[in-house]
């Protein structure tokens, strides 16, 4: 059986185009056998039953009111519902009893029980007519919402600062206010056999990849997951790879982000109560991309990409190297620096390994205690932890002056990314590193450097390449990767999104 | 997944797959080995270039007349089953001792310069499951990773700067200072720096646009002509005679020269960045070594990547002396002439066998 609802109390586009859309099936053990919607009403729904089924649920309402039409009763969540609305849509035109008035809802003729269920589970409104044996909805649901205020994880000085919230409606609305044309498309599919999620999978339809609209569509209508609580965890599902520490598509909490990406061809994909949506397909490079980038003057955007980019080398590089150069390569050091470093490590006891995991695990320790703490709390354990254990480390010979300021150094150069998930990967990669390098010194390294760089270019998003435009190369993406060029060259859409016009419109 | 579909290489993948497959240990002691020709030898690598371009039409001429087949099918098509398959076996055999003699030849070399002293059982085991790794993606994998590795050594060309500020200009003259008999000892030592195109026989059915497949490929050894002419001219400026001829790995002593503020010995540095190199002249041995065991075999089997990788684990290890390796590994290079001249036979037997049949009709 296929179950389908919606609560839009917005502007509601393409009705019709939505009821032919395949959905996955819940497989919720409150189903009993219904009728299928090409045999309707073989027996009508009672009230009766639909009030057993809302039993124990202490904000649905049943309320009776007496019209000229005869008898009624209105059902609905109230704690999904905003008492004004309701009294002003609903509860005074009943009251006042203008005539006519049960016609101006929605009939809900052929409707099984299940189905009005979930309507009122969405946030509807349901009106039972007890003359006329008729249900009725009103388009009520209005949960409370989070203002639209900046972005915490994506901050930028310059362009626009408005930033995703936790609702559906108010996302779509954010990008709809950007695209206003016909041709962007936002479908709608409800995940998660528990939950019932909403999420929206919008494109614009004359220029995205149909072949990888398909694949992404297939995959969600795939999926077979309890709940979802966040995009992300929808992402790791329908990702090419999983057991990659890589994060394969996109997120952003901005909405200028999202359309970007929706005008290069890309599918955009918001969840209720999610404060990201995310981007598919995305390739490894975007993931150094902000979109301030884009406010810049390309010669500073430029400086910084680089900036970032060679950050992520150097952060899963440096610590590494500090091992093998001490324990497997003095020579590579010149020697004055070699001196010195060896004066600042000639307290600690430990082989360069150890130290460096010690330290390294220290500051993970750290920023994850202080992310985790309330905001005041967290700066405060933040700097004392990080002054006074980083000195008091020095002082007990656990570790080397050097060392500290190196292990500082690519905390700050993997925190440089704008996208939270692939600083993460940094991180992580890092740890294979130092492991490879306090195993088997500069071979290690370079053995690992082997594995990530092949990890990576076997790695694919939605089936396109992830190390797209260097490998497979496409020359005019390399306007757009490392290099920001001024805009007047980006002409085209990159190869990644394999979109159905390559070129930008111009004049 | 691309794996899937056959026709997988582009043309700049057949370009950077003959060139890194070439340029392996050969091109670190290239100086050493072309030495018998002193002086001369500056533009020995131009020479091999045009050999190896030559030797390359018979190749390509070949693989064109069978667009779908690899050397192996190529075998029992030719002479039959049972012979196709004798040859195919010893070209297993021949793939998978390479492999091991590339892999064992740099590692020794890591243990002397890089990491004196150590063990190299833990680095063996990594760099074969490295090399099974990639190996894992198919052909396309191992193009992609060439392309990579091209661009992230092919940039140690500039530390061939501090070779030719140090170095002698006067060198490169006199040209033809040689016996014959010096020029083919330097010729037989030197030209296993190239080997490594023949490859393309097993990778052919794989490319995209096989009729461009000759271009492509001549790009790639240019390519490679290039940097070993560099690093000759440059070898032969910065070296003595006698350096030459007794200095077993130049290129690393050429880096020595190299003065830099940051990093003391950069040599340390370029031979492990040189893994990149080895790692895809090894892994496109093991992958023909797995592609003749699919056919040998009739079964395409992702299983044949790791008993290959275990064979050559145990090549490796075998309890044979350090003497009688060596001179494997040396005799090893070869036979890898010979396979570069095979095809000139084989395309005289195409060429019988298809008089016969039109003799028949």
């Amino acid at each position: 059986m296929k179950i389908w609802k919606r609560a839009r109390q917005v502007v509601v586009e393409s009705k019709n185009k939505l009821s032919s859309q395949p959905q996955p099936q819940p497989q919720s053990q409150s189903q009993s056998p219904t009728p299928t919607p090409t045999q309707p009403e073989l027996k009508p729904v009672s009230l009766a039953s639909i009030k057993d089924e809302l039993k124990d649920i202490d904000d649905a309402v049943f309320k009776d009111y007496q019209t000229k039409e005869g008898l009624v009763t209105v059902v609905y969540l109230s704690t999904l519902i905003d008492p004004l609305i309701l009294h002003k849509a609903i509860i005074l035109p009943l009251v006042n009893d203008q005539g006519e008035v049960l016609k101006s809802f929605d009939a809900m003729e052929g409707w099984n029980k299940q189905k009005i269920l979930m309507s009122i589970v969405n946030g509807n409104t349901v009106i039972y007519h007890h003359d006329k044996l008729q249900y009725l909805k009103a388009q009520t649901f209005s949960p409370p919402v989070r203002a639209i205020s900046s972005s915490e994880m994506e901050s930028s000085v310059i362009g626009p600062q408005d930033a995703f919230t936790e609702s559906l409606n108010t996302n779509l609305s954010l990008i709809k206010r950007r695209i206003q044309q016909t041709g962007l498309k936002s479908k709608e599919y409800t995940i998660g056999t528990e939950t019932n999620t909403k999420i929206s999978v919008m494109y614009i339809e004359h220029l995205v990849n149909d072949e990888n609209l398909q694949r992404i569509q297939d995959r969600i209508e795939k999926l077979d997951y309890t709940g979802f609580l966040d995009i992300t965890m929808l992402k790791q599902l329908v990702e090419d790879n999983p057991f990659s520490p890589f994060p394969q598509y996109g997120a952003t909490s901005r909405p200028d982000v999202a359309v970007g990406s929706l005008l290069d061809g890309r599918i955009v994909i918001a969840m209720e109560n999610s404060q990201t949506v995310m981007v598919c397909p995305s390739s490894f490079i975007e993931m150094f991309n902000s979109s301030e980038d884009f406010y810049n003057r390309w010669t500073t955007a430029t400086l910084l990409r680089i900036l970032r980019f060679t950050g992520f080398f150097i952060t899963i590089m440096l610590t590494p190297m500090y091992i093998s150069a001490l324990s497997y390569h003095p020579g590579i050091l010149p020697f004055e620096l070699l001196i010195m470093i060896q004066e600042s490590r000639s307290r600690v006891p430990f082989p360069p390994v150890i130290e460096v995991l010690f330290i390294e695990l220290v500051i993970e320790i750290l920023r994850e205690a202080g992310s985790r703490m309330p905001t005041k709390i967290g700066q405060t354990i933040g700097i004392v932890g990080g002054i006074v254990i980083g000195t008091a480390a020095v002082e007990a010979g656990l570790v080397s002056n050097t060392l500290i300021v190196l292990v500082a150094v690519s905390a700050l150069l993997s925190f440089l990314m704008p996208n939270f998930l692939m600083s993460n990967a940094s991180r992580f990669v890092r740890y294979i590193f130092i492991l490879a390098a306090g195993l088997f010194g500069l071979l290690g390294q370079m053995l690992a450097l082997a594995w990530l760089f092949n990890h990576l270019l076997n790695l694919t998003s939605l089936g396109t390449p992830y190390m797209t435009p260097v490998i497979p190369r496409s020359w005019s993406d390399l306007r757009d990767s490392i290099v920001r060029f001024p805009l007047a060259f980006l002409q085209k859409r990159t190869g990644m999104s394999r979109a159905k016009k390559v070129n930008k419109p111009t004049k | 997944m691309d794996v899937t579909k056959k026709k997988v290489l582009n043309g700049y993948h057949v370009v950077f797959l003959v060139q890194n497959i070439m340029v392996g240990m050969g091109l670190l002691s290239l100086n050493n080995s072309l030495s018998p020709v002193g002086y001369g030898q500056w533009w020995l690598p131009v020479l091999f270039g045009l050999v190896a371009n030559a030797t390359l039409i018979p190749i390509i001429w070949l693989a064109l007349q069978y667009k779908d087949d690899d050397l192996f099918d190529i075998h029992e098509k030719l002479f039959g089953k049972w012979i196709g398959k004798t040859l195919n076996s010893l070209l297993i055999l021949y793939a998978t001792v390479l492999f091991a003699a590339v892999i064992q030849n740099y590692l020794d070399l890591i243990q002397s310069t890089a990491l004196p002293g150590r063990l190299m059982t833990g680095h063996l085991i990594l760099f074969i499951l490295l090399t099974v790794f990639i190996i894992k993606g198919g052909i396309k994998s191992l193009a992609r990773f060439c392309i990579l590795t091209f661009f992230l050594t092919g940039w140690m060309i500039y530390f061939l700067r501090w070779g030719i500020a140090e170095g002698e200009i006067r060198h490169l003259l006199p040209l033809f200072n040689f016996t014959a008999s010096e020029f083919w000892d330097a010729t037989k030592k030197g030209y296993n720096t190239l080997v490594g195109y023949e490859l393309i026989m097993f990778y052919f059915p794989y490319i995209r646009k096989p009729e461009k497949a000759f271009k492509h490929a001549s790009i790639g050894i240019w390519l490679t002509t290039s940097f070993y002419l560099a690093v000759t001219i440059v070898g032969v400026m910065y070296f003595s005679e006698w350096q030459l001829e007794h200095v077993l790995f130049p290129v690393l002593k050429l880096f020595q020269a190299v003065d830099l503020a940051f990093v003391e010995r950069i040599d340390t540095f370029g031979i492990t960045i040189w893994v990149f190199l080895i790692l895809t002249t090894a892994g496109a041995y093991l992958w023909t070594a797995k592609k003749g065991m699919d056919s040998v075999r009739n079964k395409n089997s992702q299983y044949h990547i790791y008993v290959m990788a275990v064979m050559t684990y145990i090549i490796i290890n075998l309890p044979i002396s350090q003497l009688m390796r060596k001179a494997l590994y040396e005799k090893i290079f070869y036979v890898s002439y010979g396979l570069i001249l095979w095809p000139i036979l084989l395309c005289l037997l195409h060429l019988v066998r298809r008089k016969k049949k039109e003799a028949k009709k």
